[in-house]
């Protein structure tokens, strides 16, 4: 498929690798403006507790401040973050975490600006706090939010759940819990705000633009076009950097003194107010029949929403991804009074899909049959009825619908077989209960695991894309696409490149800007591949019409029988005959007594039913040393099916990335809390362990490129997905090399207490 | 108190005065404008603020400022010759050894500072030399295969 293309399929660099490998590139830290004031926050010490007295007098009265806030100088409102990631008040009354927000100073230099924060005189009334889920839930637990600690519970229910256990040969129940993982990028949160006359300014580096500009129109009550955000990249999102409260504290500073604002986050900052993943507990009990035939599922998933966070679903793309009749899928968000927890990299599919994976392989234990053969019996397939999926979801909540969303494209069953193959499972496995190998105290195991993503999802939004071709054949290509890695504005412009017939050098993307960006999808939920490329393919496609039009009148041909290529237009049936894109663009037009311009533009919404998952199969080669409890990768596999791949360059790192994040929790990455105040204990890269170059062997990548209709040129998404399969695939593994189930992360010191020697 | 720091960055001489617990990353960054230099963990465990001083690798967030008076230092700026980039970079562009580029100059330059002295690293003594950088994107087998190929370059094959 991609062979046929001449920009689509092609290892291209990424188009700002030049800056990227000189040091050019300017990220939302390195952004400074004229006469900006540099802000200080104020934090809690206390996981729960009401401010009773603030008094800033002092830190007011020191020579170069400019402006101070506190919780009386914030609008009396929450601000609400899309997708549920946030919401409460920027600075409140009460404070909900360690490290919450009590008050800000914007002054001369950072170092007036601390010193104005030990000026300031608050007295707390501390309160009692909870931090663990399951007690958060009680009836008499602490109350962490005004309206609750629990979410309304999500619910989604198929066919008769009692009827299916009822002619289960057995049930499985089991319980799941992962470590506490974060999305710890090396870049630390930044923004700089303008405040003049009521249009706002806001530099930063976020992943969605238009939903911080929302949120930040919504919460100052400003019209949509006075709210500007400028986006540098990204180094390193994963979920982290939306709209966050810090942007508001700026802000309001900007907003008080008349002056620019600019607030970075500390390292330790970045670790311990921001963000997390959602802590999550997972109760499945499942029924299946002695012929491998799966009857029911019922899953219960609790997750951790932190002090801020207002999920009430996980973001599971499904909860059946296998074909089980009955069944039934329960989430609930918890507030605790710990750091706010939201979306990161495979959401749900990471949380929820980790512990069915570990009970399908339990399942599969019990029937004694290969867990690879297994999956291939019982997998979702094309056309099946998703029933846990967003899209039925939100048009059930949004529209009380109740039309069934099936599965649009999948290779999952190639994954599975092509990954296989190249693990050498069959050789490798030896059944249930025997490890791959024994060699002294050193045990091999192998384990796999499924997984699913959407590549977008329809109700993110409509999106826009503009493309204009200057006279000289040269051309802008704007969207608002947002870059933290993934190479979004370098696959947005192959696809452009491709329906132009131009080369990639002859494209500058423009994106990041909401005054000038056409309103575009948040850059999450591996979103831009399936869903923004629609647009953008449509409106590089309206310039391309624009063009043929003009030429046709040249040439004296029909527009159906031109193309082009190599930037030349030409008569298909005659390639010969033709012209070049700068010579037509660059003539005058004897009617117009000047040149044309071309600017091609689309702006369209998805039929939310045609929406391409992405599909997965991840196996893990391990060996784990009984004595010392390590566990060592000896060889990894991803075997992928993200439609066309549009650049396998950056398709390959993603896959690459998403593996060393996913195992990261799967073996060391562990943000710890301390048990009686709620505090971070280790908030910095040397304690919270992220994986490195000596860690992992480099995954064997392989892509099965099952065409999607939806997408553009067949494509869907990759980024999330990558790393859904590692904690599952590492712990069906680590099972099977030493007989004994263990949530990641698998650290030697659970291995050894696993093993009853500690 | 400031005090007057004399160094040589990229080939350039400065004088600049400074507070004596500035780092040099800070110098670097703030008094220079050389924001290539990232301040990414700082405390030195993440490589992102490494620069060559006097042609080795270290990690500038935790340098003072007045510790590096009269010495060389070459920052990732320092590397190309205006449009002309150094091999090393080349090959990363080639071999797509970034995602978000965040890691970048500080992976560039540790390279730099290896092939200067192994021109001729195995793959090993490659991850052995990254081993305490951070790249949180996951572009570890990319970014060796960046250095090796560089290696390859340098000695003219």
């Amino acid at each position: 498929m991609a062979k046929e293309y001449s920009v689509v399929g092609k290892r291209v660099p990424q188009i700002d690798a030049f800056e990227k490998v000189t040091g050019q590139l300017r990220y939302g830290g390195d952004i400074s403006i004229p006469g900006m004031l540099h802000a200080k926050v104020l934090r809690s010490p206390y996981a729960h507790a009401k401010v009773v007295k603030i008094d800033t007098s002092k830190a007011e009265a020191l020579p170069g401040v400019a402006a101070v806030i506190t919780y009386k100088d914030c609008p009396n409102k929450d601000w609400i973050c899309p997708a549920f990631n946030w919401q409460g008040p920027v600075i409140g009354e009460i404070v909900r975490y360690i490290g919450d927000e009590v008050a800000a100073v914007a002054a001369i230099n950072e170092k007036t600006a601390e010193e104005a924060l030990d000026l300031i005189d608050v007295e707390y009334e501390p309160m009692p706090a909870v931090f663990d889920i399951v007690e958060a839930m009680k009836p008499d637990a602490v109350q962490v939010r005004p309206d609750g600690n629990m979410r309304y519970p999500n619910i989604f229910e198929w066919g008769n759940l009692e009827k299916g256990f009822n002619e289960s040969d057995f049930i499985i129940e089991h319980e799941t819990h992962l470590g506490q993982q974060q999305h710890a990028p090396l870049d630390r949160n930044a923004c700089i705000t303008t405040w003049t006359k009521g249009r706002v300014t806001l530099w930063t580096a976020s992943q969605s633009i238009f939903w911080c500009r929302s949120a930040v129109a919504d919460y100052f009550d400003l019209p949509l076009n006075k709210v500007r955000i400028i986006s540098a990249p990204i180094g390193g999102s994963f979920g982290f950097w939306w709209q966050n409260n810090f942007m508001f504290i700026a802000l309001l500073l900007s907003k008080m003194s008349g002056k620019p604002v600019r607030l970075e986050l500390t390292r330790e900052e970045v670790f311990s107010t921001v963000k997390r993943r959602e802590l999550p507990i997972t109760f499945i009990k499942i029924g299946a029949k002695n012929s491998g035939e799966l009857k029911a599922l019922s899953i219960k998933h609790l997750f951790d929403n932190g002090a801020y966070g207002n999920k009430f679903d996980p973001y599971q793309t499904v909860a059946d991804m296998y074909r089980v009749e009955n069944g039934r899928f329960e989430s609930i968000g918890v507030s605790t009074n710990l750091l706010t927890a939201g979306c990161m990299r495979g959401v749900g599919d990471f949380s929820v899909g980790y512990a069915i994976e570990v009970v399908i392989d339990m399942v599969a234990e019990k029937l004694g049959m290969d867990p690879v053969k297994f999956r291939l019996k019982n997998h979702f397939q094309t056309g099946d009825v998703l029933h846990t999926s967003q899209e039925y979801m939100f048009q059930k909540f949004m529209f009380d619908r109740d039309i069934p969303v099936r599965l649009t494209s999948s290779g999952l069953a190639e994954c599975l077989t092509k990954g296989a193959e190249a693990i050498g499972w069959k050789d490798k496995w030896q059944g249930w209960g025997k490890p791959v190998a024994v060699d002294g105290t050193r045990r091999r195991g192998i384990g796999v695991a499924i997984s699913t993503h959407i590549s977008g999802l329809a109700f993110f939004g409509f999106n826009g894309a503009i493309v204009k071709i200057n006279s000289d054949g040269s051309v802008h290509f704007v969207t608002g696409v947002g870059r933290s890695g993934q190479g979004a504005d370098t696959t947005q412009a192959q696809i452009v490149a491709e329906v132009l017939g131009i080369s990639l050098e002859d494209i500058v993307v423009t994106t990041g800007d909401t005054d000038i960006s056409p309103p575009t999808m948040a850059t999450v939920g591996s979103t831009s591949m399936h869903m923004v490329s629609r647009a953008t393919k449509r409106a590089a496609e309206d310039a391309k019409l624009q063009v043929l039009n003009l030429a046709s009148k040249r040439l004296g041909v029909a527009p159906e029988e031109l193309d082009i290529k190599n930037r030349k237009i030409f008569v298909k049936k005659e390639p010969e005959r033709g012209i070049m894109l700068k010579a037509l663009l660059s003539q005058p037009l004897q009617e117009h007594l000047c040149a044309p311009v071309i600017v091609g533009s689309s702006s369209e919404g998805f039929p939310y039913d045609q929406s391409g998952k992405m599909m997965m199969a991840h196996f893990a080669e391990v060996e784990v040393d009984t004595k010392t409890g390590k566990v060592k990768v000896l060889k990894y596999v991803a075997a992928h099916d993200s439609g066309t791949i549009v650049n396998p360059a950056i398709c390959e790192n993603q896959v690459h990335g998403g593996v060393f994040l996913g195992c990261g929790l799967g073996l060391s990455e562990n943000l710890i809390f301390d048990k009686s105040t709620g505090m971070i204990l280790n908030p910095n890269f040397i304690d919270y362990k992220v994986l490195k170059a000596l860690d992992l062997p480099d995954p064997e990548v392989i892509f099965e490129e099952v065409y999607d209709d939806a997408g553009a040129f067949g494509a869907k998404g990759i980024g999330e997905g990558t790393s859904c399969g590692c904690c599952p695939a590492l712990a069906n593994a680590v099972y099977n090399a030493i007989g004994v189930r263990i949530d990641p992360p698998l650290h030697p010191e659970k291995i050894l207490r696993a093993l009853s020697k500690l | 108190m400031e005090k007057i720091i004399n160094l040589t960055v990229n080939g350039k001489p400065h004088k600049l005065a400074v507070k004596p617990n500035t780092t040099l990353a800070e110098l670097l960054r703030n008094e220079l404008e050389l924001k290539g230099t990232k301040i990414a963990c700082d405390i030195g465990a993440c490589g992102s603020c490494t620069v060559l001083l006097d042609g080795k690798a270290v990690k500038s967030c935790s340098i003072l400022a007045p510790q590096v008076e009269g010495r060389n230092i070459v920052t990732i700026e320092g590397l190309a010759n205006g449009d002309q980039l150094h091999p090393i970079q080349e090959s990363f562009i080639r071999n797509h050894g970034f995602q978000c580029g965040f890691c970048t100059p500080g992976m560039i330059l540790c390279a730099k500072a290896l092939l200067d002295e192994n021109p001729n690293p195995s793959e090993y003594e490659v991850r052995e030399a990254i081993g305490g950088h951070i790249c949180r994107c996951g572009t570890y087998p990319n970014i060796v295969k960046s250095i090796l190929d560089a290696a390859k370059v340098m000695r003219g094959k």
